[in-house]
């Protein structure tokens, strides 16, 4: 029983760090007054440009340094989802499109193309195998400890380089958002851009910075769900499911409440629930051997996270306190020249 | 702060520029995206076809076989009428980003209906069970967040963005509780379903084709001529002022929205009950967030919103010839046009909406255009009620 929940919340622990990398990306992007429901197509690059950054590592060498693998395969993601976050930036801050709309093109084009660069660019012959290796061996590798520490090392150290990263920008943005000076200007600029630009902020600058930076960590989410968590294994549906996470993250932003460091608690709670169905069974047959949950209850369980998003939804809109609302210019472009 | 350095680049805003040329900025947006398409995809390509292989490529898979055409033409309807749909909340400034789900419940509705009355009660009977349930399913889909959003203001867009998932998960369970040993997928349903209006394929795509331009026509008329229409856009514009005039906002947005769905649900109905007779959790094709992009590329105006719905699906049937004529595996290449050309398209509006002007040109006469100080109320129009396309239809 008790092993079964430690694995039950090392795995909600490595699942959530998906959403939170996301999720911070997001509250990043959020915070300078964009919506960019581009995330999941950001995700999904990447995805692609983390597999493709392994990749090349092998191609160089057939036995490549971990290290080297893993930071080459962080900055593919990275550069990959600015990108496509460029892109967005471009037509939303520059050409003050609608938010929305630009949003939901890169999601398709993101989902598209990544869909398309893994399948005809990135898996050729051999490929395969050294992604798993490289997943499995060097993404995922538990930090010293993990096994002889007990559930404190499993719990705590038994998780790829990706999970710690995660943890670490969750509270690094968390930092600068409430405490530096770059903080709250960003904050300004989300919440009354023309005040801002008035006392002599970039305002510009700040949203094309915010929204490259939060593309950049929400693309490593894409690349920890590929590499880290599937260990390297490269599905033929791996761009929907990561468009189902991405949609996910946008709704962790609200449970989280735009705020950093409450993503993290929020992230492995998702997480949870995300991969409930295969440990709510192992539990409930520790109480009586006999149960089976039928597997046609597995898309009832996966609605449970889409569930509980709403009903935070509902709960925060309800309670409508200052704090737990979006800033206030979220979705509306800035022209100055408008009064 | 200096005065005496001009910037570089000055934006002002630009009014009431001719249809012609909007037009023809658009269009030379998405020749440009396709053609960035074609050099991109023709070097890369495991068997290039050449420049113009490209674009050859596209309009055999679009209207090589007269199979080819109908099917154009049927998916043409099936996404204008999502588009529609999805119009009537945009109107009023509600982000309906479920039309998947929406699809999806009518698709489930259907089915349900046709899995437990089909060849059990009088065909006719069965189609009008068939239609009210899907309605009903789509309406019911779109009308909570709508309850939610008139009384407690809950965001819209992240709701019906998850109902869609919820939907999706629903039809997973449904398939796997019928076919417990499937593969999730359905044999096609034969008992109960919509007959074919003729022979072959224009039998198939007649009703889509029929049924929505009538939906389309009517949803015209319901938007620029009847009262419902006018507190719609009165809504969209301002709250206040909608409340000011005496409208029941919260009645108007939870109606609005029960149209709104129950138009998806109709497109579900017309999916699992005639097209695919079967249902599966992605047959919604992704066409609620394609029906957003045409709505909003089509300036929420049906006739406009035709024009880009045939020319997605163009684009959409061509690129698949495209992928197997030039050797792809992938049929996600077409995803990828589509979103470039979204974003020129997207990109371009700026061009028809702001004026740039350079430095040191700031006072020539630039042709009959100079810049005319526009009227305050014209100002602080937001994007999406799209002053041109307000304008045109004038």
């Amino acid at each position: 029983m008790f092993t079964t929940l430690i694995k039950f919340l090392t795995s909600a622990i490595d699942f959530g760090v998906i959403f939170l990398f996301g999720c911070a990306g997001e509250i990043l992007t959020e915070k300078s007054g964009h919506l960019n429901l581009g995330i999941p197509g950001i995700m999904c690059m990447g995805a692609a440009g983390g597999c493709l950054g392994v990749k090349l590592c092998y191609l160089a060498s057939p036995a490549p340094n971990a290290f080297l693998v893993v930071l080459m395969g962080i900055l593919f993601a990275m550069l990959f989802a600015a990108a496509l976050g460029a892109i967005y930036g471009f037509l939303t801050v520059s050409l003050r499109s609608n938010q929305n709309v630009s949003g939901l093109a890169c999601t398709i084009f993101g989902v598209g193309f990544t869909s398309f660069f893994l399948n005809n660019a990135v898996l050729t012959e051999g490929v395969v195998a050294q992604l798993s290796q490289a997943g499995n061996n060097f993404f995922d590798a538990p930090l010293p400890g993990a096994d002889s520490l007990g559930w404190f090392g499993s719990l705590f150290l038994d998780h790829g380089i990706l999970v710690y990263l995660a943890i670490v920008i969750a509270v690094i943005a968390a930092v600068v958002l409430r405490y530096t000076k770059a903080g709250l200007s960003l904050r300004a600029v989300g919440e009354s851009p023309a005040t801002a630009d008035a006392v002599g902020i970039n305002v510009t600058g700040y949203k094309y910075i915010a929204i490259l930076i939060g593309a950049a960590i929400a693309g490593l989410g894409g690349l920890c769900y590929v590499m880290d968590y599937m260990g390297g294994i490269v599905g033929s549906t791996v761009d929907q499911t990561i468009q189902g996470i991405g949609w996910l993250c946008i709704a962790l932003v609200i449970f989280a409440m735009w705020k950093p460091a409450f993503a993290i608690l929020g992230s492995i709670v998702f997480g949870a629930l995300y991969i409930l169905y295969p440990y709510l069974n192992s539990i409930l047959m520790i109480i009586d051997p006999d149960f089976n949950l039928p597997t046609m209850t597995i898309p009832l369980f996966d609605i449970i996270p889409y569930a509980v998003t709403i009903l935070v939804l509902i709960a925060t809109s309800i309670v409508g306190r200052r704090e737990t609302q979006p800033p206030a210019s979220l979705g509306l472009s800035y022209f100055r020249e408008d009064r | 702060m200096k005065n005496t350095k001009e910037p570089f680049i000055h934006i002002t805003r630009r009014e009431g520029m001719p249809l012609w040329k909007g037009l023809l900025i658009r269009a030379a947006a998405v020749l440009i995206a396709l053609i960035l398409s074609d050099i991109v995809i023709s070097a890369a390509a495991p068997r290039s076809q050449g420049f113009f292989g490209f674009f050859g490529a596209l309009f055999s898979g679009a209207f090589g076989t007269e199979r080819r055409i109908w099917l154009l033409f049927q998916d043409t309807f099936l996404l204008l009428g999502v588009a529609v749909a999805l119009v009537v909340a945009f109107k009023m400034k509600f982000w309906n980003l479920g039309g998947n789900g929406q699809i999806l419940m009518g698709c489930l509705a259907c089915a349900i209906c046709l899995k437990y009355l089909g060849g059990k009660l009088p065909d006719p009977l069965v189609w009008l069970i068939m239609l009210v349930a899907s309605l009903a399913a789509g309406a019911l889909w779109a009308v909570i967040p709508a309850i939610f959003k008139a009384f407690f203001n809950t965001n819209e867009s992240l709701f019906t963005l998850m109902m869609n998932y919820i939907a999706m998960n629903l039809v997973a369970f449904f398939i796997s509780y019928w076919y417990p040993n499937g593969t999730a997928t359905m044999p096609p349903l034969t008992e109960g379903v919509l007959p074919p209006l003729g022979e072959g394929q224009m039998g198939k795509s007649l009703l889509p084709i029929l049924l929505f331009a009538v939906v389309t026509a009517a949803i015209y008329l319901y938007l620029r001529f009847s009262k419902h229409g006018y507190e719609v856009a009165l809504i969209g514009d301002s709250k206040n002022t909608a409340r000011y005039a005496g409208i029941n906002v919260k009645k108007v947005i939870i109606r609005t929205l029960i149209l709104s769905g129950a138009l998806c649900g109709l497109v579900g109905f017309v999916l699992t009950g005639s097209v695919n007779r079967m249902i599966h959790d992605t047959m919604d094709n992704n066409m609620g967030f394609t029906g957003i992009m045409v709505a909003w590329m089509g300036n929420l105006d049906p006739l406009i919103m035709a024009g880009v719905s045939f020319f997605i699906n163009f684009l959409t049937r061509g690129m698949a010839q495209v992928c197997t004529k030039f050797g792809f595996t992938s049929e996600a290449l077409s995803d990828t046009v589509v979103g470039l050309v979204y974003f020129f398209f997207i990109g371009c509006e700026f061009f028809i909406r702001y004026r740039v002007h350079f430095a040191g040109r700031q006072n020539k006469q630039r042709g009959e255009e100079t810049p005319t100080p526009p009227e305050d109320g014209e100002r602080k129009r937001a994007p999406l009620s799209k002053d041109a396309g307000e304008k045109e239809a004038n």
